[in-house]
This record gives C-alpha cells, structure tokens and sequence, in this order.
C-alpha cells in the first residue's frame, strides 16, 4: 500500500454522526460517512440515476438516495432497494491525528 | 403443501410476488401469466429516460430470465381472456386453461382513451407500455410540433423528454392547474414554470372540441375557438384499473378489486396487488388505489407473504415521484385529510415542500426542487407521519433548521 493513494479529506469532526459530507477529488465525488463504529466512504453519485448521494439519508449502515429511495449498504456497498440494482464502489478509511484520509484506488 | 399458485399480469407487483413467495415456500408451482411478451420491466423510464436514449430495453428488466429460472418461477406470455372462480379456472384466448389453488390478480391499469368522434383512433398515441413507448421514440425522431393532451405525471413527463429532444411541445390541460388537485397549486405552478422556461406552450382550462386530420397533420380545434396545428399527438389523461375480465364475476370491484389489508379480495384463495387494487389502509382506515412503483413493489411482496401464508398486514405509507427536466417532484401519504398547511422553502433551487397535517400530526407532503432536494425531508416526513409524531412547526417551516431533528430515537 503506497502512502501516494491516501487523501485527504478534512478533519474527524467535520461531519455529524450518522451523517455525510461531500468530498470532491479531481473529477471525482465521493461521500464520506460518520457512523457509529467509525468512518466509511463510498462513491458520491448513485448507481442508479447521477444524482448526488450527499443529499441522501443516512440510517443506521444505509444511504438512502433521494431521487428514488434506492438503498445502499454503507459499508460493504450492496445495492439492498431497487430501483436501485448496480453496488455502490466503497473505500477505505483511516483516521490520523483526528484527519480523515481515503485511499482512492 | 405443494400449492398451484397462479399470478395474472406479468409486471412489476406480480414479479415481487412471486419471488416472496419463493422466499417462504420453496416448493409450490408459481407461473405468471403475462400479455406482453417480456419478462417484468420498470415502467417509469418509458417517459423519461428511455425515450431520451439514456437507457435502453435491457436496462429495464427487473430480473433476467436465470433469477426466474434458478427460483422454479415460471413466466408464460399468454393473454387470459375469461375467469371461471367457482371451478378456480382461468381460460386463455388460445383455449388453454389453467388451474390454481391460489391466485393473484397484479393486472395493472389502462390509459383511458380520449372519445373521439370520427376515425382518429390509430393516429392518437397513449403511453403504457415498452411497445408503445418504443412506437413513439421511432415516430417522433421525424416530428416536430407534438402535442400532449392531458397535463398529469406522464403527459408532462413526456413533454419534458420530448423537449429534451428539441421538439416543439404543447400540453393542453382541461383543468387549471397542472397534475390534479393533489398537488398543491404553488407546486404545480412551479412546475409549470419549469416547463415554459424550456419552451414548452402550457395551455390551461380548455377542452378539445375536434381534431381534423390534414395533409397528415393535425389540427385541433379547442374550446374557445382556437386552432392548434401539431404534426404528432400523444394523450395522457388518467388511467383506470384493468378489471374489465371480472366485471361479470362475483368479485367485488370498486375503483378496481377492493382488497382488504391482507391483499385478499372478497373471494377466497384470490388475492390483487398493485395499481389494479383498492386496498384498506389499516394506518389510514380507509381505502385506497395507488399507482407508484414503491407501492407496486410493496403490495407484491405483501401479497406473496399472505400467499404463501405467513400473514401480513400492508401499513407502507404511500410515496411516489415523477422526474421533469432538472426537477424531482414527490408526493408521500395523504394529502386530502388535513386542517392545516405548512410550507418549507420557496426557491426550487433549494426544494419547497408543502406539509399537510391533522391534528399537529403530519398526514402527508408534496415537494418540488432540483433533483436531490427534497428527497431526505420527504423521506423523514414519511417516518414522522408514521410514527405519528406530534411535529414542531417551526422546525417544519425553516429550511435551516434539520428536520431530522424532529426524529425521535
Ligand atoms: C409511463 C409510466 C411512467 C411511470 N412513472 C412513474 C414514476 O416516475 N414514479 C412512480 O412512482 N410510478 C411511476 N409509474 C407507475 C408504475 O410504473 C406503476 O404503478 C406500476 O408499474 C404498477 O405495477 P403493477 O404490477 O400493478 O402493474 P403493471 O406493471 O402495469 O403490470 C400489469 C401487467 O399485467 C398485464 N395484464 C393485464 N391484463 C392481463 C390479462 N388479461 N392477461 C395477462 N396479462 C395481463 C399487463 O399487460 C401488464 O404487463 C409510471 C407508469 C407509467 C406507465
Ligand atoms: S437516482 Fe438513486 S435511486 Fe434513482
């Protein structure tokens, strides 16, 4: 694991439990979770539709996305409510000195 | 106990059906029985990104044929013209029948049809289904001026798509506002405004009087003695529940088969779900027919539990949407019961909700903005109406305060 992949996203405390922030890098959006076992990350726009999932509801281990209600697990990225149907791509998350950092492919 | 279970109507509340039931019962027969010749599709793309190119007919399907196959579900396409419920027989227009122990009626709705009085049938094109849906992509690729007769979900769906393509669209509405009196009137202007914006023409409270065909145009004749000239029409003026096969059997039809929460008509063993029933709410007690893809989904898998035994009440609190141009509309529970209205938010680019609410209790809402933004408050407003929380207004009307808030934990 090369240390060049990790970004950085902001600080732990920039984002609410049980809730999101947006993150852009380059042409890409992500969205980064605060859930109450840690920190999650997953791709910022649904499978389904390109909308946003940052405007999305977090319950529990699921993003529901607001457009059609698809649902996704948060952690593992399953698509688990049609019409949502394609898995969301997920990324790893480290916490350093109360930084969050995803590593992006 | 190996059941023969039939369900009638191949779309998106049988194929939910069938698959609950497989869930629960691993070994009963379980054929659908479907007039079109396609396995169970998603329907809203047909008015929206269908005919924009953006998906085509695979993307549609909700399952392939190896899910059916590796569940034992069978789909055979065959049209049943006639029922038999007292020898629990269905008779198929090729003379084939069938028999079942337990049958689930999921035959959707129809367009209703403009009546017109001379031999315009054939030239006025409806949308339902991938047929239609694909008959109109491939004739408006060479038209330009189309009109749309009727301004609810679909027709200004369509008028949205269809503007998109760089067509010149008219919509003509008999009432005076757009998508019915359900939807607050501050929202349907919005929309409607969306709509001029793009360069669609709405025309509100006229009537079509005539329309004449001409050098293979058309020209129609409204009302108020105005002439509108289209080379294409398409009508989308409200459905009804497809019912037409048991209006001389024993089974209660009112607004389509009245069922009761357990999906279960009035005849033993047979059962409807989706657009064709009308159901009991038992959160709302009262009943209800709904036409929304969350709803068909719901009610099939609610009625394969029941079908396959394990009894299941229906208490989903209704939620629908409808996608025009850049803008996500949604409707959640029940806007017609209310003593008191509250408005969030008055800019589209941020999201406007109407709330409607009984006794300080949140009974339904319809929202309107940007895609994405009402989609979270709408769904928070869904899980505060069922949980019956006593809501605080001034929460409700200030788009800077979190409606999550209102959650209790
Ligand atoms: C163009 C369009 C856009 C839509 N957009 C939206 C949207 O944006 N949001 C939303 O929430 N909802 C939308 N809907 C509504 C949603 O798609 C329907 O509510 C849903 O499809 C209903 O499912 P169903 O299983 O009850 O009926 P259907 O999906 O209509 O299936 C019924 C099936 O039964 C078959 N059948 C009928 N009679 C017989 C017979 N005698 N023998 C054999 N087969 C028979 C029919 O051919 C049909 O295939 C839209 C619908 C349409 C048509
Ligand atoms: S865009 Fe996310 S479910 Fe449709």
């Amino acid at each position: 694991m090369s240390e060049e992949n990790w970004i950085e996203v902001g600080s732990t405390d920039s984002i609410e439990e049980e809730d999101l922030i947006r993150f852009d890098h380059q042409d890409k959006t992500f969205c980064v979770y605060k859930l109450t076992d840690g920190f999650y990350a997953t791709d910022g726009i649904c499978t389904h539709e390109a909308v946003h999932l940052e405007d999305g509801l977090v319950m529990d281990d699921e993003i529901e996305c607001p457009m059609h209600q698809g649902i996704f697990n948060i952690k593992s990225g399953e698509a688990l409510s049609p019409p949502a149907c394609e898995d969301l791509k997920t990324y790893p998350v480290k916490v350093d000195n109360d930084k969050i950092f995803i590593k992006i492919d | 106990m190996k059941n023969n279970i039939i369900i009638l109507g191949g779309g998106q509340a049988g194929i939910y059906a069938a698959r609950e039931i497989r869930q629960n019962d691993s070994k009963s027969s379980i054929k659908i029985l479907g007039k079109e010749n396609l396995l169970p599709y998603e329907r809203p793309p047909l008015s929206k990104d269908f005919l924009l190119d953006k998906k085509n007919e695979e993307d549609l399907y909700f399952h392939s044929s190896d899910v059916l196959k590796d569940e034992n579900i069978e789909f055979e396409n065959v049209s049943i013209s006639k029922v038999d419920f007292e020898n629990k027989k269905l008779f198929a227009k090729n003379d084939h029948v069938y028999s079942y122990d337990s049958l689930l009626i999921s035959t959707g709705s129809e367009n209703k049809k403009l009546s017109l009085d001379n031999n315009l049938k054939n030239d006025i094109y409806y949308l339902r289904n991938l047929e239609e849906a694909k008959k109109i992509k491939e004739i408006v690729s060479n038209k330009n001026k189309i009109t749309i007769i009727g301004g609810g979900f679909i027709g200004l769906e369509i008028a949205s798509s269809l503007s998109q393509l760089q067509k010149k669209v008219i919509v003509i509405e008999i009432g005076n506002q757009l998508m019915g009196r359900i939807i607050p009137k501050q929202i349907a202007d919005l929309v409607q405004n969306t709509h001029i914006e793009h360069g669609n023409e709405i025309i509100l409270n006229k009537q079509i009087e005539k329309i004449t065909k001409k050098n293979g145009d058309y020209e129609i004749l409204l009302n108020d003695n105005s002439l509108i000239e289209t080379d294409f029409i398409i009508a989308g003026i409200g459905s009804t529940p497809t019912v037409k096969l048991f209006e001389n059997t024993n089974l209660k039809l009112d607004n389509g088969i009245v069922t009761n929460q357990f999906c279960e008509t009035s005849i033993k063993d047979v059962y409807a779900a989706g657009d064709v029933s009308n159901f009991y709410h038992p959160f709302y007690k009262r009943n209800m027919r709904l036409e929304s893809y969350q709803h068909a989904q719901n009610h099939g898998i609610c009625a394969g539990k029941n079908i396959a035994g394990v009894k299941t009440e229906y208490t989903s609190i209704p939620w629908m949407w409808s996608d025009q141009f850049n803008l996500n509309l949604q409707l959640t529970g029940i806007c017609d019961e209310y003593d008191e209205i509250i408005e969030r938010g008055n800019d589209i680019n941020n999201g406007v909700i109407y709330f409607f609410l009984k006794n300080n209790k949140i009974r339904g809402a319809c929202g309107v903005g940007i895609i994405g933004k009402v989609g979270r408050d709408i769904r928070i407003t869904s899980k505060l109406s069922e949980k019956n929380t006593i809501v605080d207004k001034q929460t409700l009307s200030d788009q800077n305060l979190k409606l999550n808030k209102l959650m209790q934990k």
